[in-house]
């Protein structure tokens, strides 16, 4: 049991930027560290295993390729096919690596000794924003052609007096709401449960040090800490969906007909 | 999973529109950017007129109301 005379509480945003590793123990330097090596990590697991579970594809299928099937089967058609109709087999490729490379990151902030979720550093969510951003504008710009997309989507069927008010509401909640709410709806829910399971984990060690009658104290907030990784699951796996949700959703309401 | 048929009409084709799942997001949304897009508006224009807030008092009221409209507008009353 670690009694150490100074625990580093309360954290903050500080321990997010991790030390780095390349070159080992720099200042200032974030190019090459946990985080860096972890979204490595999460890429080489999806190619080498979505590789590999269909090199032979068999009619019966070997456990891994029974794996990669259900998960493209669940986002073709739970997601896909569901929120964009039969079009949207098209995208089912891309909200698939969407989703499973949002799930194993999220997922890295519940594993024992790794603990911190790429995701809690905002740029890799703005990242998937902006493409997904891309994907569902030029969707919408490759079915309805440019003009007639951007007046689809910017002018609502309204009298010409009041448009002036409606296309910059229009505009704002189309085109910059949108990416914005993705990255930082992800974003956000990865910071917090990681913040919230320092802060019970170092809380019970701060109290620990500093008065050891505090122990019972302690040992709740352990318990906190092993109750909210279970919530902490629940919301990797849901947030994951959700952002894939609602980019299917997008796609669909800039393929869909005009009013 | 793999149980699962793919649909019947695998490519292309335009089947019935799916039902607009992210209608109450989209509410919600045009709700709040009515009120920050207008009320952000009156915000300048407080700050090129020089009064306190009055302007970015009526935009944001402006803003909500016209959030309103679009919502009847778009996603049907």
């Amino acid at each position: 049991m670690v009694l150490a005379a100074d625990v580093p509480f309360p954290p903050s945003v500080e321990d997010f930027f991790l030390p780095s590793i390349v070159p080992w123990g720099a200042h200032d330097s974030y190019w090459f560290t946990k985080i860096t090596a972890l979204v490595w990590l999460t890429s080489a697991i999806l190619i080498v295993f979505f590789l590999t579970a269909y090199r032979k594809p068999q009619l019966v299928p070997t456990k891994s390729q029974w794996l990669a099937e259900s998960i493209y089967g669940f986002v073709r058609n739970n997601i896909s096919i569901e929120m964009i109709g039969p079009r949207g087999v098209r995208f089912a490729p891309y909200l698939t690596t969407l989703f499973c490379f949002i799930l194993l990151n999220n997922f890295y902030g519940i594993v024992p000794f790794i603990q911190i979720s790429p995701n809690s550093h905002i740029a890799f969510p703005a990242m998937l924003a902006i493409i997904s951003y891309i994907v569902f504008i030029s969707a919408g710009i490759r079915h309805h052609g440019f003009v007639k997309y951007f007046k689809m989507s910017l002018v609502p069927p309204a009298p010409w007096f009041i448009l002036p008010l409606l296309i910059p509401i229009e505009f704002f909640s189309t085109f910059m709401v949108r990416p914005f709410s993705l990255a930082i709806r992800l974003f956000a829910n990865m910071f917090a449960g990681h913040m919230l399971l320092l802060v019970f984990t170092l809380g019970g060690f701060a109290m620990l040090s500093a008065n050891l009658w505090l122990l019972p104290v302690s040992i709740v907030s352990w318990l906190m800490t092993i109750a909210l990784t279970f919530l902490e699951f629940l919301v990797i796996v849901l947030q994951a969906y959700v952002f894939t949700v609602l980019t299917a959703s997008y796609v669909q309401g800039a393929l869909a007909e005009g009013h | 999973m793999t149980g699962q048929q793919p649909p019947d009409k695998p490519t292309g084709g335009d089947g019935p529109d799916p039902p607009d799942m992210g209608m109450g997001m989209t509410a919600v949304t045009y709700l709040l950017a009515g009120m920050l897009v207008w009320g952000g508006i009156g915000w300048l224009v407080d700050h090129w007129v020089g009064t306190r807030g009055i302007f970015a008092g009526i935009g944001a009221v402006v803003g909500i109301g016209s959030g309103v409209y679009l919502i009847v507008r778009r996603l049907g009353a």
